[in-house]
C-alpha cells in the first residue's frame, strides 16, 4: 500500500462519521524506484490531506524531513517536491494493518494489499 | 536476393502495406494511435476489426510498440473487387493460379527483418535473465501464493516484441518456435516451413475457407518448395476473404498476441488491446486518479500505468484470487522492468481488496473509474446484475469527482444496466458508446460523464440504500465459475 492510497482510504464501518485517516501500523515497509515527474506532484498536492499524509509518513517511518506544513510556491520547488514524491509513490507498506480511529476496527495489510472488506453486521 | 544489408542506402528500405487486427470497435482508436506513433493514415476495412496503413520498411520497430494492435500483418496483395468464378472448381484453380503471380519478395523481406528484430530482443534478453514460471515467484513472495498458483492457468506462448521494453514475459513455448525459425531466417538453404490461414466471411462463395487455404496452400508450396506444417510453421500466409475484398498476407505476429502485460490468468482476463482502447477513450490526464474497482487480473490498471504513467491507478476487487493475481502480474512486470535497468522500475498503481458497493473511499477523491463489468453469461448471473448495478453507479458516483469525472464501463448486459443508468441522470450522463465483439459475445463500453451536483443532493441519493448483503454475496460469487 503506498502512501498516496493511504491518503484516499477511509473507514466505512456503519455508524462511523470520523472514519478518517486510518492509523498504520506497519511491520514490513518498502521503499521501490518510480520515475519523478514534477507536475504529477504538483498537481496530486491539492488532491491531498496535506496533515494525513504527513501523519502517515511518521507512522511508518519516513517522514525525514517533510514539512509538517505546506510550502508556498512547492510548484517550483523542486527539492520539495521529491520528497513528497517519494511518500506518496515510493513508500509501501507491505504487512500491518489500518486502524479506524473511530471504532477502533483493524483492516489487515497483506503484501501490500490493505483488505477493507466488511463483514455482515458492520456494513 | 533477399538480402538484409541496412548498411546499403536507399535499396534497403521501401515502402510496405501493413495490416492489423484490433478489437472490433476501437478501429478509430488503433488509427489514431498509428497516425500518432508512425505518423501514418490508417484505412478501416469494412472487415471489421482490421485497419491498413502504409510505412517504411524502417519503422518496423515503431509499428510493435502499438497497443491497439492485436495482430500485424504485412500485406502481399489487396483486391478490394476481387471476381470469383461462378463454379468451385475454377474459383480453386484461380486461386492457385495466383500463387505464382503474387509480389512475395518485399513482404518476405519484411517478415526477415521481422525474425531478425525477435531474434535480437531474445537473444539479449536471454543473456540476462534466467526464465522463471509463474509457480516458482511463489517461493519468494509468501504462502498465500500456493493457492493462487494452483488456479492459474498456463501461459500461452506470448512472442516477444522489439522496441517495448514492459511487454517480455515467460514464453516456453516460443523457444520451439524460434528454433524452428533459426534455420529458415539466416538464409542458409534451409526449408521454410509455413501454413496458410484463410478467414471467409461472406454468402456468395462457393467454396469454404478449408478448401481455399488447402489448394491456395498447395500452389504455395510448389511456387517456393517451402513444407506444409500446421503447427511448427516459420511462415503464416494469410488468405483473408471477405464478400468481394480479397487480401493475402504474411503474419508478423504470433496467435494470442493480447494478453501481453498478464502472466497470471483468471477465467475472464481481458485483452490488453482493449484495455488500452478503454484507457484512450478517456483520456488519462496528468494527476489523474483511475480506479478499477472490479479490476480482476489488472488488466486494465495495469496497461493504463505501462501507457500513461503520468496518472496514478487503483485496481480493487473483493476476490481474494483476483487481488493475488493482479499483484503477481504487477510484480512480474516489476522485475522484468528491474532486470531491464533502464531507470526507476516501480509503477504507478496499487491493488486494494475491497467490495465495490461500499468502497472505503473518500467521496470525489477519483477522477476515473474504468472496468469490465460482470457479464451475465461469462460470470455472475443476469438476475445478480439487476441488483448490482445500480449499486454499484450510485457508489461510483460517490467516490467520483462531480463535474470533471468520468467512468468507462464495459458491459455485455446493455438491458438491465441502460435501465439502471436511466435511473441515475442526475449522477451520470451517457457521452458516448462504442460496440465491441468480446469473445463472440456483443457488449458495450460505455464512456460517462458524473454530472456536476455533489452527491447526496439528487433525488437518487436519498434513496434507501440497498442491502449491502445482496450486493457482497452478488460480488463474492463473481467468480465462481
Amino acid at each position: 500500500m503506498k502512501l498516496l492510497t493511504h491518503n484516499m482510504l477511509t473507514s466505512h464501518v456503519k455508524g462511523v462519521t470520523k472514519g478518517y485517516p486510518l492509523l498504520i501500523k506497519a511491520t514490513e515497509v518498502k521503499v521501490s524506484e518510480v520515475e519523478f515527474n514534477p507536475q504529477f506532484v504538483s498537481r496530486m498536492i491539492p488532491k491531498l490531506e496535506w496533515s494525513a499524509l504527513v501523519q502517515a509518513a511518521e507512522e511508518v517511518g519516513h517522514l525525514n524531513d517533510l514539512p509538517t506544513e505546506l510550502l508556498p510556491d512547492y510548484e517550483n520547488n523542486e527539492e520539495f517536491l521529491r520528497k513528497v514524491h517519494r511518500v506518496l509513490l515510493e513508500v509501501e507498506v507491505l504487512e500491518g494493518s489500518l486502524r479506524c480511529p473511530e471504532s477502533g476496527r483493524e483492516f489487515p495489510i497483506s503484501r501490500g494489499i490493505p483488505n477493507m472488506l466488511l463483514n455482515e453486521d458492520e456494513a | 536476393i533477399l538480402s538484409l544489408s541496412r548498411t546499403e542506402e536507399g535499396n534497403s528500405q521501401f515502402t510496405v502495406t501493413m495490416g492489423a487486427t484490433v478489437p472490433t470497435g476501437f478501429e478509430h482508436c488503433a488509427a489514431e494511435e498509428v497516425r500518432e506513433k508512425l505518423g501514418a493514415e490508417a484505412k478501416i476495412s469494412k472487415d471489421r476489426g482490421r485497419i491498413y496503413f502504409q510505412m517504411s520498411s524502417d519503422s518496423l520497430p515503431l509499428v510493435h510498440q502499438l497497443r491497439s494492435v492485436d495482430n500485424l500483418f504485412v500485406v502481399v496483395k489487396e483486391y478490394v473487387d476481387y471476381q470469383f468464378k461462378d463454379s468451385k472448381e475454377e474459383t480453386l484453380k484461380d486461386l492457385q493460379d495466383l500463387a505464382s503471380k503474387l509480389p512475395w519478395t518485399n513482404p518476405l523481406e519484411v517478415w526477415k527483418l521481422n525474425n531478425v528484430l525477435k531474434k535480437r530482443r531474445w537473444r539479449r534478453r536471454g543473456a540476462n535473465v534466467s526464465r522463471p514460471n509463474p509457480s516458482s515467484d511463489g517461493a519468494k513472495e509468501g504462502t498465500q501464493e500456493g493457492a493462487a498458483d494452483t488456479e492459474t492457468q498456463s501461459l500461452e506462448a506470448e512472442p516477444e516484441q522489439p522496441g517495448r521494453v514492459e511487454e517480455d514475459y515467460e514464453d516456453n513455448q516460443g523457444q520451439q518456435d524460434k528454433g524452428s525459425a533459426e534455420t529458415g531466417a539466416e538464409g542458409t538453404p534451409g526449408v521454410l516451413k509455413f501454413r496458410v490461414t484463410c478467414n471467409r466471411a461472406g454468402d456468395k462463395h462457393s467454396f469454404t475457407s478449408n478448401e481455399a487455404a488447402r489448394d491456395f496452400g498447395g500452389a504455395v508450396q510448389e511456387f517456393f518448395q517451402w513444407k506444409a506444417d500446421m503447427t511448427k510453421f516459420d511462415v503464416e500466409v494469410l488468405l483473408n476473404i471477405h464478400n468481394n475484398e480479397v487480401v493475402i498476407g504474411v503474419a508478423l505476429t504470433e496467435e494470442s498476441l493480447h494478453r501481453r502485460n498478464i502472466s497470471h490468468f483468471g477465467p475472464t482476463t481481458l485483452r490488453s488491446t482493449l484495455a488500452y482502447g478503454m484507457l484512450r477513450l478517456c483520456k488519462p490526464q496528468v494527476s489523474d486518479v483511475i480506479i478499477d474497482p472490479m479490476c480482476g487480473t489488472g488488466a486494465i490498471p495495469l496497461e493504463g500505468a505501462l501507457e500513461w504513467k503520468h496518472s496514478y491507478y487503483l485496481a480493487g476487487d473483493n476476490n481474494d484470487q483476483a487481488v493475488n493475481r493482479t499483484v503477481n502480474n504487477v510484480a512480474h512486470i516489476h522485475r522484468k522492468r528491474q532486470e531491464k535497468g533502464c531507470g526507476p522500475w516501480g509503477l504507478p498503481i496499487d491493488t486494494v481488496q475491497w467490495n465495490l458497493c461500499r468502497l472505503p473511499l473518500k467521496t470525489a477523491s477519483v477522477d476515473i473509474i474504468i472496468t469490465d463489468m460482470p457479464f451475465g453469461k461469462r460470470m455472475g448471473s443476469k438476475k445478480r446484475n439487476w441488483d448490482l448495478y445500480p449499486s454499484c453507479l450510485r457508489e461510483m458516483a460517490r467516490v467520483c469527482r462531480p463535474g470533471t469525472g468520468k467512468a468507462v464501463l464495459l458491459t455485455q448486459d446493455k438491458k438491465c444496466f441502460a435501465k439502471a443508468l436511466s435511473r441515475m441522470g442526475g449522477l451520470w450522463r451517457k457521452s458516448h458508446t462504442v460496440w465491441v465483439n468480446i469473445g463472440g459475445l456483443h457488449a458495450g463500453v460505455y464512456l460517462l460523464k458524473r454530472v456536476a451536483s455533489a452527491f447526496g443532493e439528487t433525488p437518487e441519493d436519498t434513496d434507501e440504500r440497498r442491502d449491502p448483503r445482496g450486493a457482497e454475496t452478488a460480488g463474492e460469487e463473481k467468480e465462481e465459475n
